[in-house]
């Protein structure tokens, strides 16, 4: 509405002869101004680039350097590992049963037959209910029939002469008597297991 | 208005342009070419040139463990070192000449010696031998197998002409161990025996292998390394106790020299779940040291020789005949020691006695041929092959062990007048000992067979594991009428002569012996030897474990009495090992003649 009422006075009022035709004088637009080129803008883009290309090259650098550290790292885990193999080689056989058994069976322990219990309950004994036997019910020690190449030559802790496949030979005893003849019963049945309970 | 001089320029210009267009479309099209069409090829080639160095990565073969996850073989590496005997002899020239001051070869080869534990003249020798095949030899094999410690002094030598190459390795820390099952693997990498081959799907590695780009210092360029990553084998876990095991191998080993037998086995079953846990024999195989073990002990022969079993085979008609035949343990037959049957047929006791009336638990005692083939007669043939084939006799079993015989069972419309009753008494057919385990497991187990396992499991490298696939148990007699079998056999043990020997302090056990005859192979039997065994299971109210022991041939005492110590010993440590609780029960003992 607002538009159409700005427009209709001036139709309604007489026309009116103006003694010259007016100029029509209009604003001129301002000259645009010569845009001075934004040195900034450049500067920033320059400096982004510079920092850009840095950046990049810091990267480089840190990636190279981390190469070298990773490749000394290899090396020193490889040393490792051949120190890890070497150590295993050493151990390998000595958690075989038939080590551990020589071992104990020279310092005299024996494998003993039946078990007891006791029943916590009543504090009952079940079982044979017997001291230990003093014979082992078999002799790893003496007839070690179990073979195992991987210790066959490593002597026992517990007797360094022997090893599990090969008894130490009997001790002959030294001679106190000076030449009368002192000699021990032959050993007819195997040789005496060490008895240490 | 085209005249021919305007034309002209016009037409060159089309045509240049049509020939740039040309050109450029050529481009273009094998640019596409190049870049889509071919682009895998050419990026694939790119790699193969452009990545100098690519190694192997080896997968590590699976270990194989016991029940309680011991290592019974795992993987090592071992290094096969090399020479290049072209390079020691300029070397040495340069030496001689003054132009280098390198070590000579006849220093460093006395160092090689000391290494690996050769001889000099060993080490120079295979020097001299290469380089007289070939003057130009490059390659002389210096030592095979080489441990890491002994490889790493060789490269510390630093010498350019010695070379060692790792490759995978197996290890069997516990040696002879539960070897006869575990077998080997050749120095090839190839399982050659036992589960390392019947299982080599679950061990075996998949190899991977690594590409990459070397700075000229050796360091790997960043950014270039292509992998494909090996995968390890499978764990393979067996229902083997290492720690039992050992212990029977050490007992048999000490009985079958003590008994002068050819060879000798134990075997011990879990009732409850038919698991192997130990499977004990000697001679046998070191599988660390496999080469310098005799061809005939490689193998299993638990698994693998089969034999007439002889009386151990009573217990099993005895079990028939009350569950088909209406008998009990007290029941009566008229049997003499030297007994003729109706169809001609005459059986023969071990020892001559007049007419006895035997009780069947009498039979099982005094372990009379005539008196079981008597009670064999209360119930048909085919009634007894059936019983015997679902104790699982001839049918192999589903242990899983490499190379695993089965006995031989004929058909019973094919046994003749005498096999009729041999068959009672365990003769005129074969058996293995994991087929003679499973049908006294099953007597033990109330009737119910369980199929025999030794692998508990296989467990992948990504962690999925895998259990073997078994049989349906099978329900072959009544649990009264397992009751009642084992009743007749613990008092085949407390009233026999060998009773005394047999006592397991604390435990009420019960078992059967079997002399059985060996074949001559000739069509008769060898005079004087036999084939002893010995089947019993404890605690005989409830039994947990059964235990075989056999000998082969024993000399010493030439019956089943000499495996009597042996089986007394592994069913103490058996029941000792897996804290089976003593009983408090008394027998029952029953009469031996009605």
């Amino acid at each position: 509405m607002s538009v159409e009422a700005t427009a209709r006075p001036l139709a309604s009022v007489a026309p009116r002869r103006d003694a010259a035709p007016r100029r029509r004088l209009e604003v001129v637009a301002e000259p645009e101004r010569r845009r001075r080129p934004r040195l900034v803008y450049g500067i920033v883009a320059v400096l982004g680039a510079f920092l850009i290309g840095a950046a990049q090259m810091c990267l480089s650098i840190l990636t190279t350097q981390t190469s070298y550290e990773i490749s000394s790292l290899t090396q020193q885990q490889r040393q490792l590992t051949w120190d890890r193999q070497i150590l295993a080689d050493d151990l390998a056989g000595l958690s075989s049963p038939q080590y551990l058994a020589a071992n104990a069976a020279a310092l005299g322990m024996v494998i003993d037959e039946s078990p007891s219990f006791v029943r916590l309950s009543d504090g009952a004994l079940l079982g044979a209910g017997q001291a230990a036997s003093w014979i082992s019910t078999i002799d790893p020690y003496n007839r070690g029939s179990v073979a195992n190449s991987l210790v066959a030559e490593t002597p026992l802790v517990t007797e360094p002469d022997a090893t599990i496949v090969a008894p130490p030979a009997p001790e002959t005893p030294a001679d106190l008597t000076g030449g009368v003849s002192n000699t021990p019963p032959p050993i007819t049945e195997g040789l005496p297991t060490p008895s240490t309970h | 208005m085209t005249t021919t001089s305007t034309r002209s320029p016009r037409r060159r210009t089309v045509v240049a342009l049509a020939v740039v267009l040309a050109i450029l479309g050529a481009f273009l099209v094998r640019l596409v070419d190049i870049q889509v069409v071919n682009a895998d090829e050419h990026v694939s080639d790119s790699m193969d040139k452009a990545f100098g160095a690519s190694q192997t990565l080896y997968g590590t073969r699976g270990s194989i463990v016991d029940e309680t996850g011991q290592t019974l073989a795992g993987s090592i590496l071992l290094y096969d070192c090399q020479l290049d005997p072209l390079l020691i002899t300029q070397i040495d020239a340069q030496v001689v000449a003054g132009e280098s001051t390198a070590t000579p070869w006849s220093t460093i080869s006395a160092e090689v010696a000391e290494i690996t534990g050769q001889s000099v003249e060993d080490v120079q020798k295979i020097v001299g031998d290469a380089l007289a095949v070939n003057p130009q030899s490059r390659y002389a094999v210096l030592a095979k197998a080489v441990k890491t410690e002994q490889s790493r002094a060789l490269a510390d030598l630093g010498v350019p002409y010695l070379h060692c190459i790792a490759h995978p390795a197996r290890t069997y820390p516990d040696g002879a161990v539960a070897g006869n099952v575990v077998g080997f693997v050749g120095s090839d990498g190839e399982p050659l025996e036992g589960l390392e081959l019947a299982q080599n799907r679950c061990l075996a590695a998949t190899d991977g292998s690594l590409a990459y780009q070397q700075g000229k210092d050796g360091v790997t360029i960043p950014g270039t390394e292509r992998e494909v990553p090996a995968v390890d084998g499978g764990t393979l876990q067996l229902t083997i106790n290492r720690d039992l095991n050992w212990y029977l191998q050490q007992l048999i080993a000490e009985q079958v020299q003590d008994m002068g037998a050819l060879s000798g086995g134990i075997l011990v079953v879990e009732t409850a779940t038919g698991k192997i846990r130990a499977a004990a024999e000697y001679p046998t195989v070191d599988p660390n040291d496999f080469a310098s073990t005799a061809e005939g002990d490689l193998g299993s022969r638990i698994f693998r020789a089969t034999f007439e079993p002889g009386s151990t085979f009573k217990a099993l008609t005895a079990a028939t005949v009350i569950d088909a035949g209406g008998q009990t343990p007290t029941s009566t037959v008229v049997a003499s020691g030297r007994e003729n049957f109706a169809n001609g047929a005459r059986v023969n006791d071990a020892f001559n006695h007049p007419a006895y009336t035997y009780t069947l638990a009498g039979v099982l005692m005094d372990s009379s041929n005539a008196g079981i083939s008597r009670f064999s007669e209360k119930v048909d043939p085919q009634t007894r092959y059936d019983y015997l084939t679902r104790f699982g006799i001839g049918q192999g079993t589903s242990s899983g062990a490499y190379g695993e015989e089965a006995g031989m069972l004929h058909p019973a419309d094919s046994w003749g007048d005498q096999m009729i009753y041999n068959t009672s008494y365990g003769q005129g057919l074969t058996t293995t000992m994991p087929e003679l385990a499973g049908a006294y497991a099953a007597l033990a187990n109330d009737g119910l067979r369980m199929p025999l396992s030794l692998v508990e499991s296989c467990t992948a490298a990504d962690g999925t594991e895998v259990t073997p696939d078994l049989p349906d148990p099978v329900q072959v007699v009544s649990p009264q009428t397992a009751t009642s079998t084992r009743e007749m056999l613990e008092n085949v043990f407390i009233q026999g002569a060998l009773a005394k020997t047999l006592n397991v302090q604390g435990y009420r056990v019960g078992g059967k012996t079997g002399t059985g005859e060996k074949t001559d192979g000739a069509g008769g039997y060898k005079s004087g030897v036999y084939y002893t065994t010995m089947v019993g299971m404890a605690p005989i109210e409830d039994p947990e474990y059964v235990v075989v022991v056999t000998l082969d041939e024993p000399t010493k005492v030439r019956s089943s009495a000499a495996n009597a110590t042996a089986f007394q010993k592994a069913m103490t440590q058996v029941l000792k090992t897996y804290r089976v609780m003593p009983t408090d029960t008394a027998p029952t003992l029953l009469p031996k003649f009605g």
